[in-house]
């Protein structure tokens, strides 16, 4: 969620309120830098449109679903929206949940489609 | 010597049978007409894979290439730029799929892993927020 929406009170206030847990969060973190997503449930809402730019109109929810690397080492947060499926990465800011972080980065060694023992032997 | 193994060489040759007919065309229209080749690692990749309808990346390298637009295999996207593989997510179910972000557009696309993609490149994109100690550790201490 990005401070230039004019939709309810995220201009007025610098906050807006989560889409999945409720929480009120300030647009701004503790170091200034914008803030999309909740740093509770990291889940962010559909407000600006990544293809064409500007704001879009489809306002659905956004869930966090990857964790990807940049060349920098930085991560960045993949959210897909629930309505229309499209994706988004957003850098991960220093207050975001830890634990559902590593928890995505982790997801897939959890269910391996083929069995990790036998790297042991590469 | 020389010349007995020319004169053995050229009966055979005059014994041999004519060549058999190929029904097999390695040129266009043949069986690998519809190959394509990847665009990172240039590898001729089959175009039907195990356990997929649509190959969308190749199996070597896990980059694939910005044709598609919303669905998969409506060739509607005028990119054609390459897409890199930028990490792993899992669905619901726990498949397996590469996020995959085009290097020209900075679009991002979603897509299921193949029965011949390289386990080991899969792996590594897996692992790939863990191999760095910096976010890993912070996570970690964090927790």
């Amino acid at each position: 969620m990005s401070s230039h929406t004019t939709t309810n009170n995220t201009l007025n206030l610098g906050t807006f309120a989560c889409a999945w847990c409720g929480l009120t969060v300030s647009a701004y973190a503790a170091d200034g830098a914008p803030r999309n997503h909740c740093p509770s449930c990291l889940h962010s809402r559909h407000v600006l449109d990544h293809v064409e730019g500007g704001p879009s109109d489809c306002e659905g929810r956004m869930s966090p679903i990857a964790i990807a690397v940049l060349r920098t080492g930085d991560w960045m947060v993949i959210h897909r929206c629930v309505r229309c499926d499209e994706l988004t990465s957003n850098p991960v800011r220093t207050d975001d949940n830890q634990l559902i972080l590593m928890r995505m980065a982790v997801r897939p060694l959890a269910q391996p489609p083929f069995p990790l023992e036998a790297f042991g032997t590469l | 010597m020389p010349r007995n193994n020319h004169s053995s060489r050229g009966q055979q040759q005059r014994r041999r049978r004519p060549q058999r007919h190929k029904d097999v065309l390695h040129t266009q229209g043949g069986h690998r007409a519809n190959d394509f080749r990847c665009t990172s690692c240039r590898l001729d990749v089959s175009p039907d894979a195990p356990g997929t309808a649509h190959r969308n990346h190749c199996p070597n390298c896990l980059a694939s290439l910005h044709v598609d637009r919303k669905t998969p295999g409506d060739r509607d996207a005028d990119c054609r730029g390459r897409m890199e593989a930028l990490g792993m997510s899992v669905r619901t179910d726990g498949e397996w799929m590469i996020i995959h972000q085009c290097t020209s557009c900075g679009e991002l696309s979603a897509n299921r892993i193949a029965g011949d993609d390289n386990p080991l490149a899969l792996v590594r994109l897996a692992l790939r927020p863990l191999a760095d100690p910096k976010h890993a550790g912070r996570a970690l201490i964090t927790l």
